[in-house]
């Protein structure tokens, strides 16, 4: 294996560890709530808006910054299902995909209000550094980015298996019904989902900008990210997500290098059109609801 | 027959006779983006019809704009050709979105055709050689009829006069025909409808067409409004896909008029918005749109016309009317 090869799969890796951390945050909202979040991606731009100006204004450090976006996330996430989709949580599919599309749309011109339409960033002393190992190098945030994005999964992954409210939320994943009927308060478990969707996806963003641009419009392309991700992973399902993350962070990688990294929009969308027409379940079975939302 | 005909072919007579009265340029430009965009919401209107909503009409637009510039820059064809050539691109452009339509319901379609729109944009500004890139081409200004360019606006005025009057013409013709019902059908229940023995498939490659090939006709007569395109400009997503889905929902979506008086309406808002907070706050008009949607969505999911239908039906009295079925 070429040296270029090995680098390549390296920092596909490395990234698509952030891809599954906002997918995961996509899967969660979806598999409880039941909603497509077409402001994916605007979210977690707001999280790095948010990183930028706590770097830029209050000189914190990104990673510590996470101790203020996480909460910070939560409660914008908890304020937007309790606003926004709670009082159309009855409502057709397609009326509550257009209510996040009008929330993609007001958060997308917020940050031009807010921060122009300037390309912005952070500088770090850590963020050209490498570490090397062997005949390849790998980039410091980009490590920090990755490890920081298992932890996080398996800290979430802990959380759904072992704790009670953990397993509430799986059961009302399962079947919202039937946990109301068990008891279980189904409409604070919803706000409990989004807000945590919401935070572990504003991680992702917090970690991605010291090595990355953050610009109004950039949600767009994460949204499609994610989406692309969790229907190859199967909707709803977490660990498909993780895996998917993985893999689109490769197809980036490789794209970016032997084609043009201007292609890899391109890239995820065929991706995203072949697995529907392959395989529409996704590569490791379909969370429940999928039906809902437009996969046969 | 005739007296149904009456009314609409009286406003567009006093629409015919507006220039002689509005002289102000930029009020004119105004009436044309209305116009413009009536015709616009009523092509991307057609769609959902059959249930299926699309954010990435940009790419039929832009791919409209693209062919007939391109054979005018490059091959010196005259626009009127290019127009044949823009809907023929758009019809091809929708040939490959019939996979995802087909395929996929609701919002994953919808998801679908918003990257569908976006990855077109990225190829027109990788591909140098064809489009010019981000530095966009230009349309040589030589005023005459056989050129689609003219000195005055009025003459603009008309031609997107007509061409609201056609698509929102279509519109109403599709709705009101066999296909128009065999659509409506297949929104509201598939599998009900196939029982019943409508093609569905067939029935939604049709309006997607008609659909597309409206919107790639308005992306030519676009470029030789504006002589300059350029990718982010004419497969704009914000422009020519997301605001004709804002002006249809708001309106209401899957009627004939509905996204018609959506536009009209959300048109010179946007316009005003756009002048006057465009200034103070760059986005400001943008984000007030987003919000309007959210609360559309929540007071008013059929959008103004089903608030104005209880109204319409007392106007007319008791009369055998069928009540019409909205969508969504």
């Amino acid at each position: 294996m070429s040296d270029l090869f090995l680098q390549v799969t390296v920092s596909g890796l490395l990234i698509g560890g952030v891809y599954a951390l906002l997918s995961i945050g996509l899967t969660m909202i979806f598999g409880v709530v039941r909603i497509i979040n077409f402001a994916h991606g605007e979210l977690m731009m707001l999280a790095m808006y948010l990183t930028f100006w706590l770097h830029t204004a209050h000189g914190v450090d990104p990673y510590l910054s996470l101790l203020v976006v996480a909460p910070a996330m939560f409660a914008i996430g908890v304020a937007i299902q309790r606003l926004v989709v709670q009082p159309i949580l009855e409502a057709p599919a397609l009326m509550k995909v257009f209510a996040t599309v009008g929330l993609y749309i007001a958060l997308q011109n917020l940050a031009l209000m807010l921060f122009t339409a300037d390309f912005r960033t952070i500088q770090t002393p850590y963020a050209s550094a490498s570490f090397r190992i062997g005949a390849i190098s790998v980039s410091e945030p980009r490590l920090y980015a990755f490890l920081c994005a298992i932890v996080m999964i398996v800290a979430l992954w802990a959380f759904l298996k072992f704790t009670l409210v953990g397993k509430a939320l799986r059961a009302v994943a399962e079947n919202r019904t039937v946990s109301a009927l068990m008891g279980i308060r189904v409409s604070r478990l919803y706000l409990l989902a989004f807000g945590v969707g919401s935070a572990i996806t504003g991680v992702a963003g917090t970690l991605l900008l010291p090595f990355s641009y953050v610009f109004p419009t950039i949600g767009s392309i994460y949204t499609l990210v994610a989406f692309v991700v969790v229907v190859l992973g199967g909707m709803g399902n977490m660990l498909g997500a993780f895996f998917g993350g993985l893999f689109i962070g490769l197809v980036e990688s490789f794209s970016g290098t032997y084609v043009s990294p201007a292609i890899k929009e391109a890239a995820y969308f065929v991706i995203f059109i072949l697995v529907l027409l392959v395989r529409p379940q996704g590569l490791f079975g379909m969370g429940k609801g999928s039906e809902e939302i437009g996969l046969k | 027959m005739t007296r149904k005909l009456a009314v609409p072919l009286a406003g567009l007579a006093a629409l015919a006779a507006l220039p002689l009265v509005v002289t102000q340029s930029y009020l004119l430009h105004l009436v044309i983006l209305i116009l413009f965009y009536v015709a616009l919401t009523a092509a991307w209107n057609i769609l959902t019809f059959s249930g299926k909503v699309s954010f990435g009409h940009s790419a039929f637009f832009g791919l409209g704009a693209y062919a007939s510039t391109i054979l005018l820059v490059k091959g010196g064809v005259i626009p009127w050709i290019g127009l044949l050539a823009g809907i023929a691109m758009a019809l091809i452009g929708a040939l490959t979105m019939t996979v995802p339509l087909l395929r996929l319901r609701g919002p994953m379609f919808t998801l679908a055709t918003i990257a569908y729109g976006e990855v077109l944009r990225r190829v027109a500004i990788i591909w140098r050689d064809l489009t010019a890139g981000s530095e966009g081409l230009t349309i040589p200004f030589d005023p005459g009829f056989l050129n689609m360019c003219f000195t005055s606006k009025a003459a603009y005025y008309y031609i997107f006069l007509a061409f609201a009057a056609v698509a929102v013409g279509i519109s109403h013709w599709l709705y009101h025909s066999a296909i128009g019902f065999h659509l409506r059908a297949t929104a509201s229940d598939e599998e009900a409808a196939q029982a019943l023995g409508i093609d569905t498939n067939r029935v939604q490659v049709v309006a997607l067409m008609w659909s597309a090939g409206i919107t790639g006709a308005l992306g030519v007569f676009y470029a030789q409004y504006v002589y300059m395109i350029d990718p982010d400009l004419v497969f704009s997503g914000t422009l020519f896909a997301i605001q004709p889905a804002l002006n249809g929902i708001i309106g209401g979506l899957g009627t004939v008029w509905g996204p018609v008086l959506g536009a009209v309406l959300m048109t010179p808002l946007g316009e005003f918005l756009r002048s006057y907070l465009g200034h103070v706050r760059q986005g400001l008009n943008f984000f007030i749109y987003g919000m309007a949607l959210i609360v559309v969505v929540m007071v008013l999911p059929g959008g103004i016309i089903s608030a104005l239908a209880p109204l319409r039906s007392r106007l007319r009295g008791a009369g055998p009317r069928s009540p019409g079925k909205d969508v969504a």
